[in-house]
């Protein structure tokens, strides 16, 4: 038998070969695992987030633990951007390769929300709207569909952070107190160059590395506007709009704004004073960046609420946020939420991961908690939170990103490049830009 | 064990069934071959024929608040109302008309200086012009941002010693693309020029050490034998060369994002925007389908080309 002509052998061998390879296609797509709605809190979970959110999250698993000591948290550092890549992947794919727990921008929330919305579970399914009045409405409803659903639980709730050198206001015998307007600031900025050379502004005017809109957002929110109104319609054309980028353009035109390319370690060298810029405008979260990050810099940052457009106008905006949520393929949810529910939605969670990654929190327990607003010897005895609280408590306008927020950014970084390049007309180039928008999306421009 | 080694005497039936029996010879079933082919039929059908047509289907879709409806040619027509596709459209022309010549140009150089008998050190030129097709690409991405910075720039700090710039490498719309054209020059030259070495060896010695006795100059031996030599070599690089820059991708979203101002928008890079930063899958994959048609196109035109001048 061995030795006959057919060789079964060989049959055998082929057959082995053809079946490994149906099996290994069929594989793919053969994952059975049925969600979990029992409802235990057990077994093992992961969390995609990047660095700094990452390391707070880390800091509230002992704790968890002591009430949960079956569930084991994997808390990955994905990186941001490429998180968001990730996760667009993922839920293209059906919801496929996701971590049980997602950290997701405010910016990416409205499009993740809207154009997959099976994919994100409803947390109201897990009693999570009992938590909508422990934070800010603004965030709150960021993180909601349009009927109510609950997708995100706020991780962090920024409100802009105006960073000054006061060494630098000093040297040029400037007060920075007595400044109130952006136009002042101006003012301020012409005989800071003349007297220390040191730019007012940075800002990636090219856009081809950072998006380089920080700028723009603070000023079209400090007047109450966005990219788009409450019902989602084009506002980024708007008067409001158009006075930001004129303001940027001037500043431009007076020499004020030096050209540095967006990337974390040109941020860096900035904040550590090696080529000197007077202000950083950013969220609140930087506060925790320079301190780290400069030490040597102590005492020579200061921190403020962001100066008024026009005379008497907001002091504080909305500078993003981040959320938490649960995707609905995740086979062990009931945990996930347990999870999130513990560190975003307990003083004692919010405490340890406050403490831990530093991001500023929406929670109000945790806002009002004695040691919560403190003076910060750093910043020179400023109660930098308090600053961030007192913006959030301001009226400020909800910030709807909607889920063509990508789109319109591009298109304003686009329309500034040409303003701060080749000395474009804000209005003309932001009325292209709206258009543009309005043309690619469908939506309508506003009145 | 003994019996096998005899040798068998065919009777007159199998002799009847010899002819049908050599068609599956040694012994094989007829299907064996497919079995064989079976894992790179079940690869391809997985993994390309299905996204091929599933991409297809998903350009005559839109998503309208998460539901995918049909949208017949929806996405097709806007795409023909696209300022911003036909920018990338532009973009990647002006690229593809300056850097193909310039780098071909640059490979067949190469690829005589490599075939030259007096070069030294042959394996170490050849590899060392081959790397940075291996390269990858968030390392080709620091490595040349770092190059190219306008204030901290090797490259700026270069030319400032015989007095030109700082050129704003990356962050001027017409440097932007020269960036670009420089970058894909060193990715893909040496690519390039391997083929033409291999294509070098093919062509006879027989042939040059005619010209030698006619008096041929080596510029002249260069042109009437090594140039028509590497003729396939070239139609072969031409082509691939173009398709590989109407895909082109890489270098944009490495070095410029597109930007500044969409002066480094490629088709490539357009479509990644719309599908994975607006989450517009279906004119994602309309952009790639009409990508493709342009790409048949051009490769028809140029392959009528060379086929009529040969």
């Amino acid at each position: 038998m061995m030795f006959s002509k057919t060789k079964p052998w060989r049959r055998v061998a082929i057959a082995t070969v053809a079946a490994a390879t149906v099996a290994t296609l069929v594989g793919c797509s053969a994952q059975a695992d049925e969600p979990q709605t029992d409802g235990e809190i057990s077994g093992k979970i992961t969390v995609w987030t990047w660095n700094a959110p990452g390391e707070g999250l880390r800091a509230a698993i002992p704790a968890f633990q002591e009430l949960h000591p079956d569930v084991e948290i994997d808390v990955q550092d994905v990186g941001n951007p490429a998180i968001w890549e990730k996760i667009t992947t993922g839920m293209a794919a059906g919801g496929s390769g996701l971590a049980d727990v997602l950290n997701i921008g405010i910016d990416y929330m409205g499009n993740y929300a809207e154009k997959f919305p099976d994919q994100l579970v409803d947390l109201r399914d897990f009693g999570a709207d009992e938590l909508a009045a422990e934070f800010p409405a603004g965030a709150w409803k960021s993180g909601s569909g349009a009927d109510g659903q609950v997708y995100g639980i706020p991780y962090e709730v920024n409100a802009a952070g105006f960073f000054f050198r006061k060494d630098l206001f000093e040297a040029a015998g400037l007060e920075y107190a007595g400044i109130e307007t952006w136009d002042d600031l101006l003012d301020a900025g012409v005989v800071l160059k003349e007297k220390t050379g040191a730019s007012l502004f940075s800002m990636d005017k090219a856009g081809t590395v950072g998006d380089s809109a920080g700028l723009f957002e603070l000023l079209i929110n400090l007047q109450g506007a966005f990219y788009f109104n409450a019902d989602g319609e084009i506002t980024m054309n708007g008067e409001e709009g158009v006075r930001a980028l004129e303001i940027i353009k001037k500043a431009n035109d007076l020499g004020l704004v030096e050209d540095v390319p967006g990337t974390w370690d040109n941020l860096l060298i900035t904040l550590r004073g090696e080529r000197d810029v007077a202000t950083s405008s950013s969220g609140g979260w930087l506060s925790g960046v320079i301190e780290s990050e400069a030490p040597d810099m102590a005492g020579k940052w200061g921190v403020s609420p962001p100066k008024a457009v026009t005379s008497g106008g907001l002091t504080g905006a909305v500078n993003g946020g981040t959320y938490l949520s649960v995707p609905s393929s995740s086979p062990n949810q009931a945990t996930a939420w347990a999870f999130i529910n513990f560190a975003l939605g307990t003083l004692e969670g919010q405490q340890l991961v406050y403490d831990g990654g530093g991001m500023f929190p929406g929670f109000a327990p945790m806002l009002e908690s004695p040691g919560f607003v403190a003076p910060n010897e750093y910043f020179g005895g400023t109660e930098v939170n308090q600053i961030f609280i007192d913006e959030l408590n301001q009226d400020t306008p909800v910030v709807n990103y909607t889920s063509d927020y990508a789109r319109a950014l591009k298109a304003y970084v686009d329309a500034q490049t040409r303003v701060l390049l080749q000395g474009a007309d804000p209005q003309t180039e932001l009325d292209a830009a709206a258009e543009q928008v309005a043309q690619a999306t469908g939506r309508t421009l506003a009145e | 064990m003994t019996t096998a080694l005899k040798t068998p005497v065919p009777t007159r039936a199998e002799k009847a069934q010899a002819p049908k029996r050599r068609r599956s010879s040694a012994g094989y079933p007829r299907i064996t071959p497919y079995l064989f082919l079976l894992p790179m039929i079940l690869l391809f059908v997985g993994f390309k024929l299905y996204p091929y047509i599933s991409a297809f289907w998903l350009s005559l879709t839109k998503n309208v608040g998460g539901d995918v409806q049909f949208a017949g040619l929806a996405n097709y027509t806007r795409l023909l109302q696209d300022p911003l596709f036909f920018t990338a459209l532009g973009n990647t022309g002006i690229i593809l008309l300056v850097q193909v010549p310039i780098m071909l140009v640059l490979a067949i150089l190469l690829a005589v200086a490599f075939n030259s008998a007096i070069l030294k050190w042959r394996a170490f030129w050849r590899t060392s012009y081959f790397v940075p097709i291996v390269m990858g690409l968030v390392a080709y991405g620091i490595l040349f941002r770092a190059l190219l910075n306008t204030n901290e720039g090797f490259v700026n700090y270069l030319i400032g010693f015989i007095g030109i710039g700082p050129i704003p490498w990356l962050g001027d719309p017409m440097w932007a693309k020269v960036s670009i054209v420089i970058a894909m020059t060193w990715h893909y030259t040496g690519q390039n020029a391997i083929i033409y070495l291999a294509q070098m060896q093919s062509i006879g010695g027989e042939l040059y050490e005619a010209a030698h006795v006619d008096g041929a100059s080596a510029f002249q031996r260069f042109w009437h034998v090594t140039l028509p030599g590497l003729r396939p070599a070239i139609v072969l690089t031409v082509i691939l060369s173009t398709i590989g820059t109407l895909q082109l991708f890489d270098e944009p979203y490495v070095l410029t994002n597109g930007g500044p101002d969409n002066a480094t928008l490629t088709v490539g890079m357009y479509l990644y925007q719309n599908g994975f930063k607006y989450f517009d899958f279906g004119y994602a994959s309309a952009i790639g389908y009409a990508l493709t048609i342009i790409i048949g196109v051009i490769s028809l035109i140029q392959l009528r080309l060379f086929k009529e001048k040969s």
